[in-house]
This record gives structure tokens, C-alpha cells and sequence, in this order.
């Protein structure tokens, strides 16, 4: 990963619930790309999301904001929004934030989808 | 509503070409699309040009008396560069035409004028014309945004405080480098009485206008907040209970508030979500302030903000910081971190507060290199001097 502002999204669909995959760093930059395909997933029905962060390496505070508003939304709509996969300096953010008490982070993506 | 005609200034020496356009263009002249002005040589349309400042486009021959379609060329460039200038040309008059484009012609047709072929020429002219008028419109009023941003970043630079006291008691220092013309970060400083100064830093989420207006609501709200109660917690659990009123847009902000007592040292503090400060004893031994577990501010109304406390000794320091320092990266990506932070703090020894805070950014600049800043560079310094000496009452 050279290039900082390389970000890729993937998404793929579990049983219960699309598993959302950014890959590279989240900033201000790109963070509209991100807010649209979750914006997607929402417009499609979809209630139930686990965002895997196993290949994020950098995420902004504008990042962290879009993430809260889907948990808020999707809470709102009786849906679950799921953390996973966070590298140690991803959950010392999400610490240092107090975010960790907000949202739902679990250890790994299977822990994530047992807990559906 | 009806639209105004285009008015096009047609420049031949022929006479004739006057009426074979007329006759030509007659519907759409009818319609009122077009309204053709006729110059017979160069400075002519000179002239023409300067009583119809709404014509753009010309049509010009090359061959005329007096001033030809060449140099007319050269005249436009000076003193219209607005218009955009068809040449008619003799077919296979290669040279001219060369000539002519080199002196900014748009675009040329040769004789005999094959109309459709002109009429066709002139519309791809004219788009071009109104693309241009478009970006202009468009950089018109980026310029008009520009100086309103450059406002906007006179208030935000006019909120932090400027004269940042040094006494026997103690110093501060503080340097921000916003990485657009308004950021996200602000930091304050205040008097609380003669004991107590309240010391503040904050990173909104995001930057720009957006993240400023959040700053300078915070900022005011923090500030009258502060004198009402001594305890920061107190403060914070206020200003987040107001913050977060009607906030849909989920905008926070990590903020860190503590009130130092310099009587006695002792720092109390509470920390909503911000990166936590450093104390540097006198011994050069860097603590990491601890935490209070606390949330960011503006989302969750009702969150209940505690106190920590720490007490300083003459010499110590304490040192405030946004993440825009431990997330500064190189070009290999790598993040200037926390450890790094602490090392410089560790290394620096008893001096001034302006020096810690312009030596740690100086080392993340350099960390940085070539490498764009991505966020806004704050960071706050304050060392304890020495105890306020208690009233001294009918003493020499």
C-alpha cells in the first residue's frame, strides 16, 4: 500500500448479514466512497451489517463519523451493525474515542457472524 | 422568456458576402438566433467590436484593405481576448491559415463557403464560447468562496488566544498549523480567577466550514460552561448534553479539558475520547496522563464525563497534542506514533515551552518530509514554574 489515499471496498454477502470490507486507509479524502456503499446496502434492504476492518490501516475521524451514523441508522431500523478484524492501532482509536462503548466490536469475522 | 440573438461580426471586403449571409442564415435570423454585424476590414471590426462589447465570435477574411485578418488576429489577442475568431480562408491557403491559428484562431473554413460546413463551425464555436463563460462563472465564484474561506480562517485564528501568558507561576505555548485554511483542531487557554487557568484541546471530526463552525460553537460553549464549574468533568458532561442536542450528522468532537491549580499543582481534568496528554517531570521521565474513559463529545447525551487528576512540581510539564502529530506520516506510510512523541518529549529537558512545542513539530515535519500534511498539527505546552506564593499580608 503506497499510495494513501488506495482505498478498496469490497463486499460480500453472508448469510445473514453483507460483510463490508474496506481495504487501505479511510480519510477525508475518500470517505464519500465508503458512506455510498454502505448508503447501497441500506437503500437495498439491508439491515444487518459487519464491517470487517482486517485490511484497514488508517481511519480518520471523518471515517469514524460515517460509521456512527450507519450504526445510529441501522440501530433505528432494528438492525445490527458488527466490528471486526481491527489491527492494534485501529482499536486504540476506536479506544482513545471511547467508541469501543458504543459500538459492537468483536475479535475476528467468525466471532462477528456467531454473534448474529 | 426569449432569448436575446447571438450577434456574430461577419469582416470581408466583399460586399457581396453581406447578402449571402443574410439570405443563407435568413431563418434563423427570422427567428431570432442569430443577428449578424458586417465590418469591411480589420479596423472596422475594431470598431464594431467595441460598440457591441456582446459579440464573441467573428468571421473574418485574411485578404482586406487597410487591416488584414492577420493582424486583426493580433489585435484581438490584446484587446479582446474574450472573442473567438472563425477564419475564412482561399482553399489550399495553408500558409495563412497556419498563420492565423498560431495568433489564436478558433477555427477556419475556406471559400467558397460551403454554408452548411460554416453554420456548423460557428454552433462548435459557440459552444466553445459558452464552455468558457461557464469556467469562468465557475472560477468567478470559487474566487468569491476562496475569500470567504480566507475569512473564515481569520475568525477561527481570531478565537485562539493570542497572548499566552508567562510568569513566575508558569508558561504556556501553543502551535497549530491547520492542514487547509480552516481546521478542525483548536485549543484555548483561560483564567479562572487568580489560582486556577483552564487549559483546553480539541479535533472536531472532519475539517473545513463545517468542522470550524463545530470548533467555535464548542469552543464558546466550553469557555461560558468553564466559569460556572470548577470541575472539568462537570463542564464536559454539559457541553456534550448541549452538543449533542439534534445532531443527526453525528459531527463530534475529542476534546480535553483540565484546570490547573497553581497553588498547589494539582491538574484535574477530563478527557472526552482525545488522545491523552503527556506530563513531563523536571527529570525528563514522560507519564502518560491517565485515562478517564471517557466518550467523544456530541453524540450521546446523558454520557457522564469523570474527573482524573495528576499533581505537577515546580519544573514539570504538561503537553497537549492532536492526533495530526502521532498520525503524521512519512511517504513509506509509516505514522510518526506515540512512541516517537515520547522520545522527543523525553529528550528535551528544562526548556521553554515555545521550544517544546516548536521542536516537536519541527521533528514531525521532518519525520514527515515530502509526504502532504492529511490533518491539522496542534499541540499545546505548559510548565509549572513555581507554587503562587499565598497573599502575603503585612510582611516586608
Amino acid at each position: 500500500m503506497t499510495n494513501e489515499n488506495t482505498l478498496s471496498l469490497q463486499t460480500e454477502r453472508a448469510e445473514r448479514a453483507v460483510i463490508v470490507c474496506p481495504v487501505g486507509r479511510v480519510d477525508g479524502s475518500n470517505v464519500g466512497a465508503l458512506e455510498s456503499a454502505i448508503q447501497e446496502q441500506l437503500a437495498a434492504g439491508e439491515k444487518t451489517l459487519v464491517f470487517d476492518f482486517a485490511g484497514l490501516s488508517y481511519i480518520s475521524s471523518a471515517g469514524l463519523r460515517v460509521l456512527l451514523v450507519t450504526a445510529r441508522r441501522i440501530q433505528a431500523e432494528g438492525g445490527k451493525t458488527l466490528f471486526c478484524g481491527l489491527a492494534e492501532h485501529i482499536a486504540h482509536v476506536f479506544e482513545i474515542s471511547g467508541f469501543t462503548n458504543l459500538l459492537t466490536i468483536c475479535q475476528s469475522r467468525s466471532e462477528a457472524l456467531a454473534a448474529l | 422568456m426569449t432569448k436575446s440573438p447571438v450577434r456574430l461580426l461577419v469582416v470581408d471586403d466583399e460586399e457581396d458576402l453581406e447578402l449571402l449571409i443574410r439570405q443563407k442564415f435568413r431563418r434563423r435570423i427570422r427567428k431570432g438566433e442569430f443577428d449578424f454585424v458586417f465590418a469591411h476590414n480589420g479596423q472596422e471590426a475594431l470598431e464594431k467590436l467595441a460598440e457591441n462589447p456582446d459579440i464573441h465570435l467573428v468571421l473574418s477574411d485574411i485578404n482586406m484593405p487597410v487591416m488584414d485578418g492577420l493582424a486583426l488576429l493580433s489585435n484581438l489577442e490584446n484587446t479582446n481576448p474574450d472573442v473567438q475568431a472563425v477564419i475564412v480562408s482561399a482553399y489550399g491557403d495553408m500558409e495563412n491559415i497556419r498563420t492565423a491559428m498560431n495568433r489564436g484562431a478558433f477555427d477556419f473554413v475556406t471559400k467558397p463557403i460551403n454554408f452548411d460546413d460554416l453554420e456548423i463551425t460557428i454552433e462548435k464555436t459557440l459552444n466553445h464560447i459558452r464552455a468558457l463563460e461557464a469556467a469562468q462563472e465557475t472560477r468567478d465564484r470559487l474566487v468569491v468562496l476562496k475569500r470567504e474561506l480566507d475569512v473564515a480562517q481569520q475568525v477561527q485564528m481570531s478565537a485562539l488566544p493570542k497572548d499566552l501568558p508567562s510568569s513566575e507561576t508558569h508558561d504556556v505555548q501553543a502551535l497549530m498549523i491547520p492542514a487547509r485554511e480552516v481546521g478542525g483542531d483548536f485549543y484555548d487557554f483561560f483564567p479562572l480567577g487568580d489560582e486556577l487557568i483552564g487549559l483546553v484541546i480539541a479535533d472536531v471530526s472532519g475539517k473545513g466550514i463545517p468542522a470550524a463552525l463545530f470548533t467555535l460553537m464548542t469552543r464558546t460553549l466550553l469557555k461560558g460552561t468553564a466559569r460556572d464549574s470548577p470541575s472539568p468533568a462537570d463542564c464536559l458532561s454539559r457541553v456534550n448534553d448541549l452538543l449533542a442536542e439534534d445532531n443527526e450528522t453525528c459531527i463530534f468532537i475529542t476534546l480535553f479539558y483540565g484546570v490547573f491549580d497553581l497553588r498547589d499543582g494539582v491538574f484535574r481534568y477530563s478527557n472526552g475520547g482525545h488522545n491523552p496528554p503527556r506530563l513531563v517531570r523536571s527529570d525528563s521521565q514522560v507519564e502518560e496522563l491517565p485515562a478517564t474513559q471517557n466518550l467523544v463529545l456530541g453524540i450521546a447525551p446523558g454520557h457522564e464525563y469523570r474527573n482524573g487528576e495528576v499533581r505537577l512540581a515546580p519544573g514539570d510539564a504538561l503537553f497537549l497534542y492532536t492526533d495530526g502529530i502521532t498520525e503524521a506520516q512519512n511517504s513509506n506510510d509509516e505514522e510518526f506514533g506515540e512512541e516517537r512523541l515520547d522520545a522527543k518529549l523525553a529528550s528535551l529537558g528544562q526548556v521553554s515551552t515555545h521550544e517544546i512545542v516548536t521542536t516537536v513539530v519541527d521533528a514531525v515535519r521532518a519525520f514527515a518530509g515530502d509526504a502532504p500534511q492529511s490533518d491539522d498539527i496542534t499541540c499545546v505546552a505548559m510548565r509549572f514554574a513555581a507554587p503562587l506564593s499565598a497573599p502575603t499580608v503585612g510582611s516586608t
